[in-house]
């Protein structure tokens, strides 16, 4: 069985320069590209209008956006080439919803270190830790989580503004590999991080400790995802394929074989809202959905042959977006071409 | 002692100012023939005069005053004073904060005699000779390396190091460049190509197809060059790598490429301001020539190509050392790209063959085995050309630490500027896609087992 899905829309030309990032919230989706504004397209309406530009967010562009996956998505937050995270939010100071989006706090982890970097040695007298790269948004909207080049995982306290928690991965020396990618569980208990040497680790965020370090695929892992359920961990990268892992026994489960003996690299990952088909990304321009349980590759879409930085799942709506259209899922992917293109399950598939 | 003797002190006052002006006048006769060959009318022919550096007479007379000044100030038994100003930030700052703030790190002082301290006294000495040296340079219309004033007293100097701070320093406080000093840095940069150039001297050295002799072809001073004949050549291209130059200078291709005759240049790295000078006076007379740029994918090769193309931060003082319309040929993302594995399953069979339905498994049960059977018959399609048989994944690395932070202050850089060229743009999406796909690659990553020659020919040819 395979599934089929049209090209709803694309929204050309959406960003002057690459996009690297996207990230829903149930009526719309934020993207990040190498230039210094951030957009917002409405994706209740068929012809995904543009809702809100946010001018010079991220002087030298912005590599990550992320929202919570299914929350409220009341919160954004994103993460520049310079380093800095800024926290968005469309709540006004009163609380109400609904509005602009703007901005509620920005850091530079790098540059004053937040709370850990007071008890961190100046080391050999270059700004501590790495620079932030991904980060992962808890489904409640209280806790960011963010990787660093040199291995490391925060975990900040969005209401406190402080960084609550960090996850060594290096030796003593610090020194991690390369942390590239980020997720929390939906129960924000678990934070995975995926990183440059290959690893993929899981920690426990109520008892701030290392709980599986999983391998398998050796080669830099570019996304991992939790499955909603929490039951899941999806990882892939340079390898080219998907890794599945058990969260409960931290087992490998499988992965996929590869679609030809060099694997385009795979750049995103995502669940829909329900963790019965995983979405993914790649260098090569391709977008395919996968059934995991059955282990199928259901469909590929490859409508341009620029690289893919970003896939994303649409919240499900209850309604259809226009008369005659169904209430099938929606996903988006953006990359080098600059546009974003959606994509609607076909009726009576 | 280091009190200037009295036969030191004697000299610039024994200098007749007639003989100065002389020359000055004679230099004006000589540019005056020259008027026709500027560049703004290019001459018919591929012989090209080199004008002379200006502002001689500017440093000559800025130095006798400064002298005149001490020996003033000898006289009147006070103390005697060098103006004297740094133009490297101060070890405690961070060269960050400097260019985040794009100013600057200026100190204004003095060194004077009989100095604080035993350092001061040094200094001044040391100073004055160079002041010494390099008047005596400007009089005679010799140059004088760095290396060689160095020599002239090693135990006064220490290191070489402490020159070469000494020179631009001093040259920066004049508000001249080094050249006008006279003072020049040995040569690092080679060239090799089909043209003649005619220094001052009468002297007349053939660059030739190749490389003479071991060490290849040193670029001369500037101001050492009277004419360049170009010939037919079309191209200049700079190359990060000496290893690279050598291996296209020894194989003739300045002669060979199929874009026609070019001359190849490498200053071995980033580049040292004899050989930026001499491009960007080989541009400015010659605008006809195309020039482009081949460094390493990463940081530092972006930084060379803008240090080639702007100047560097350290010496924004030096005039005439700049190139704006180098092009970056390569490499770039794209290069990689298109030939190592991150895009190569993308097949035109496999994509004419259409959506879906491959079914594509999960391998059961954590089996790290996998299946390549059933993709062999696709292989071909994946090669773009069939002479690119290496694996040049292979000469892909991941980026360190420290290239990811070097990213990070060039696009600060790019950033920072005023307006934004397309080059800056360019620059800045090169930067950002290095950064997201974390790799760089060394030049060697687009040739053909050693073989760069058909990558050349083809973005040559403009």
């Amino acid at each position: 069985m395979s599934k089929q899905y049209l090209t709803a829309h694309t929204v050309d030309q959406a960003h002057p320069t690459e996009i690297f990032s996207l990230a829903p919230t149930p009526t719309s989706l934020f993207s990040a590209s190498g230039s210094s504004a951030l957009r917002i397209h409405t994706t209740t309406d068929p012809t995904f209008p543009l809702q809100q530009t946010i001018p010079n967010a991220h002087k030298l562009g912005c590599h990550h956006v992320c929202t919570a996956r299914g929350g409220a998505g009341h919160v954004a937050a994103t993460v520049g080439f310079g380093g800095e995270i800024k926290v968005w939010t469309c709540k006004d100071k009163d609380g109400n919803v609904g509005g602009e989006w703007t901005l509620q706090w920005e850091t530079t982890p790098s540059s004053n270190g937040g709370k850990n970097a007071a008890t961190n040695a100046p080391g050999r007298g270059r700004s501590v830790g790495g620079d932030v790269w991904a980060i992962a948004l808890s489904t409640d909207e209280g806790f960011l989580a963010c990787t660093t080049s040199d291995g490391r995982i925060h975990v900040w306290d969005l209401a406190g503004r402080e960084c609550i928690q960090t996850y060594e991965t290096g030796g003593s020396s610090g020194g991690g590999s390369f942390a590239m990618a980020v997720d929390l569980s939906r129960d924000g208990r678990l934070t995975a991080s995926g990183h440059e040497s290959g690893a993929v680790y899981v920690f426990n965020n109520d008892a701030g400790r290392l709980v599986y370090s999983l391998s398998g695929l050796a080669k830099p892992i570019r996304a991992v995802a939790f499955s909603p359920g929490g039951k899941l961990l999806a990882a892939a990268g340079n390898a080219g394929i998907i890794a599945l892992y058990s969260v409960d026994h931290g087992e490998h489960v499988g992965n996929t074989k590869p679609s030809s003996d060099r694997p385009a690299w795979i750049t995103s990952l995502d669940w829909n809202y329900t963790g019965d088909y995983l979405l993914s990304g790649a260098l090569d321009g391709r977008v395919k959905v996968w059934d995991p349980t059955r282990g199928i590759c259901l469909a590929t879409h490859s409508e341009t042959d620029g690289a893919l930085w970003s896939v994303r799942w649409l919240p499900r709506n209850e309604r259809a977006l226009a008369p005659g259209m169904s209430k099938g899922e929606m996903f988006c992917a953006a990359g080098a071409s600059r546009s974003i293109s959606f994509y609607r399950e076909a009726t009576g598939s | 002692m280091p009190l200037p003797s009295s036969k030191r002190r004697q000299k610039p006052v024994a200098s007749p100012k007639s003989q100065i002006q002389g020359s000055a006048h004679t230099r004006v006769l000589r540019r005056r023939q020259r008027l026709p060959h500027s560049p703004h009318i290019p001459a018919p022919s591929s012989l090209v005069s080199i004008p002379p550096q200006d502002s001689y007479d500017g440093a000559l007379s800025q130095i006798e005053s400064l002298l005149e000044s001490i020996l003033d100030a000898v006289i009147n038994g006070t103390d005697l004073v060098i103006p004297y100003q740094t133009v490297r930030p101060s070890p405690g700052v961070p060269p960050v904060v400097s260019l985040e703030g794009g100013a600057r790190q200026m100190t204004t002082e003095v060194v004077k005699f009989p100095g604080r301290n035993i350092q001061e006294v040094k200094r001044f000495d040391a100073i004055f000779r160079i002041l010494e040296l390099s008047h005596e340079a400007l009089l005679t219309g010799n140059l004088i390396t760095k290396r060689n004033i160095y020599y002239q007293n090693t135990e006064l100097f220490r290191s070489q190091s402490v020159v070469d701070d000494m020179v631009d320093n001093l040259a920066f406080t004049l508000g001249v460049g080094r050249g006008d000093l006279n003072i020049v840095a040995a040569a690092r940069g080679l060239i090799a190509g089909p043209i003649d150039v005619m220094m001052r001297g009468g002297a007349t050295v053939q660059y030739g197809h190749g490389l003479s002799g071991g060490n290849g072809n040193l670029i001369p001073p500037i101001n050492s060059v009277d004419k360049v004949d170009f010939h037919n050549t079309r191209w200049l291209l700079v190359i990060e790598k000496e290893a690279t130059f050598r291996t296209l200078a020894n194989s003739g291709y300045s002669s060979t490429s199929r874009a026609g005759h070019g001359i190849l240049v490498t200053a071995k790295g980033f580049p040292d301001l004899a050989t930026r000078r001499f491009l960007s006076t080989l541009h400015s007379v010659r605008p006809q020539l195309n020039v482009f740029a081949l460094v390493d994918f990463d940081p530092h090769g972006v930084s060379i190509l803008r240090t080639y193309q702007y100047g560097s931060q350290r010496l924004d003082h030096e005039e005439n050392v700049t190139l704006p319309h180098l092009k970056w040929l390569g490499i770039r993302s794209s290069d990689i790209m298109s030939r190592s594995s991150i895009i190569m399953s993308h097949s035109l069979q496999d994509s004419q063959s259409g959506d879906s339905q491959t079914s594509q498994e999960f391998a059961s049960q954590g089996s790290l085995a996998y299946s390549f059977g059933g993709s062999d018959d696709e292989r071909p399609a994946k090669r773009p050309k069939s002479n690119y048989p290496r694996d040049s994944n292979e000469s892909v690395a991941p980026l360190t630490l420290d290239d990811r932070k070097k990213a990070v202050s060039v696009m600060k850089q790019i950033c920072g500027e005023k307006g934004f060229e397309s080059a800056g743009l360019e620059q800045m999406q090169e930067l950002q896609r290095m950064l997201m796909l974390n790799v760089k690659a060394e030049i060697q990553t687009v040739d053909n087992f050693g073989d760069i020659t058909d990558w050349l020919d083809e973005r040559l040819s403009v």
